[in-house]
């Protein structure tokens, strides 16, 4: 069977591009992003040999130009400061290390239909744009890229207690901002 | 057996812990004890869980702009001749 990047694109563009989209945050750079992934496989076309899928091999390498974006970004980055980082943690907990009062999870009404999952993503997707640079970064290529913390502090360029910071606090972050837009509806 | 109860900041760090395959089996337990006894700390887990899950399932609706699909369009015919 021979390789037909036309019809790649045709079949696979809108979608290699709606899976981009949320994880650069930027139009541009998802467009641009599918066009280098369309250009790899052009170049690549003739050692494809239809092991995996046509769609599975440009997805894995979609998702190597998103890793790509990230290792680019962390050498545009300022150094993080340590004390900064500290100080969010204890927005969550007082000194004996208990939740304060005004952070205390709330409980959360079943979201397991099609349209409540859709919407809580939707949720997940804005609070995950409304984290700073270097917590979005790490929130991104640990829960939408599945990347272990081990390469995410190569791709980075974080060590690894900076990492566990940095996944703590975004964490946290990310549920807070999370229940209050979810408990909304 | 005090040094077993952690507090809630670190249970909360414990559970980022755990999702990596990276707690010790003290770790585990010491983990497990708290959430069996405080209440928030089981629905922070649980609601985590619930965004870590769901997360990989984002994707946008939009489609790409005409200029970027005749861009491409025209990138891979100019490659294939």
């Amino acid at each position: 069977m021979k390789a037909d990047p036309k019809k790649w694109f045709v079949l696979y563009g809108t979608l290699l591009y709606q899976y981009a989209l949320p994880r650069v945050s930027n139009s541009d750079v998802a467009e641009d992003l599918v066009q280098e992934t369309f250009l790899s496989a052009l170049k690549g076309v003739d050692g494809f040999k239809g092991e995996a899928s046509e769609k599975n091999w440009l997805f894995t390498i979609l998702k190597n130009k998103i890793i790509d974006f990230y290792r680019k970004k962390a050498t545009e980055q300022f150094i993080i400061s340590m004390p900064d980082l500290r100080s969010a943690e204890n927005d969550w907990f007082d000194a004996e290390g208990h939740w304060a009062e005004n952070r205390l999870p709330k409980d959360w009404h079943a979201s397991n239909t099609p349209t409540e999952r859709k919407e809580i993503q939707q949720i997940i997707n804005w609070c995950k744009d409304h984290l700073k640079a270097i917590q979005q970064h790490v929130f991104t290529l640990k829960y939408m890229e599945d990347l272990e913390s081990d390469e995410i502090c190569k791709v980075l360029n974080i060590s690894p207690s900076n990492y566990w910071v940095l996944i703590h606090r975004a964490r946290l972050q990310m549920r807070d901002c999370v229940e209050k837009y979810w408990l909304k509806n | 057996m005090k040094y077993l109860m952690l507090n809630c900041k670190e249970a909360t760090l414990l559970m980022a812990k755990k999702e990596e395959g990276k707690l010790s089996f003290i770790g585990k337990l010491q983990l497990s004890m708290h959430t069996s006894m405080c209440s928030f700390c089981k629905k922070f887990e649980k609601q985590t869980n619930q965004i870590s899950t769901e997360s990989k399932h984002i994707h946008a609706e939009e489609r790409m702009s005409d200029a970027a699909n005749d861009r491409i369009i025209k990138m891979i015919d100019e490659h294939s001749f």
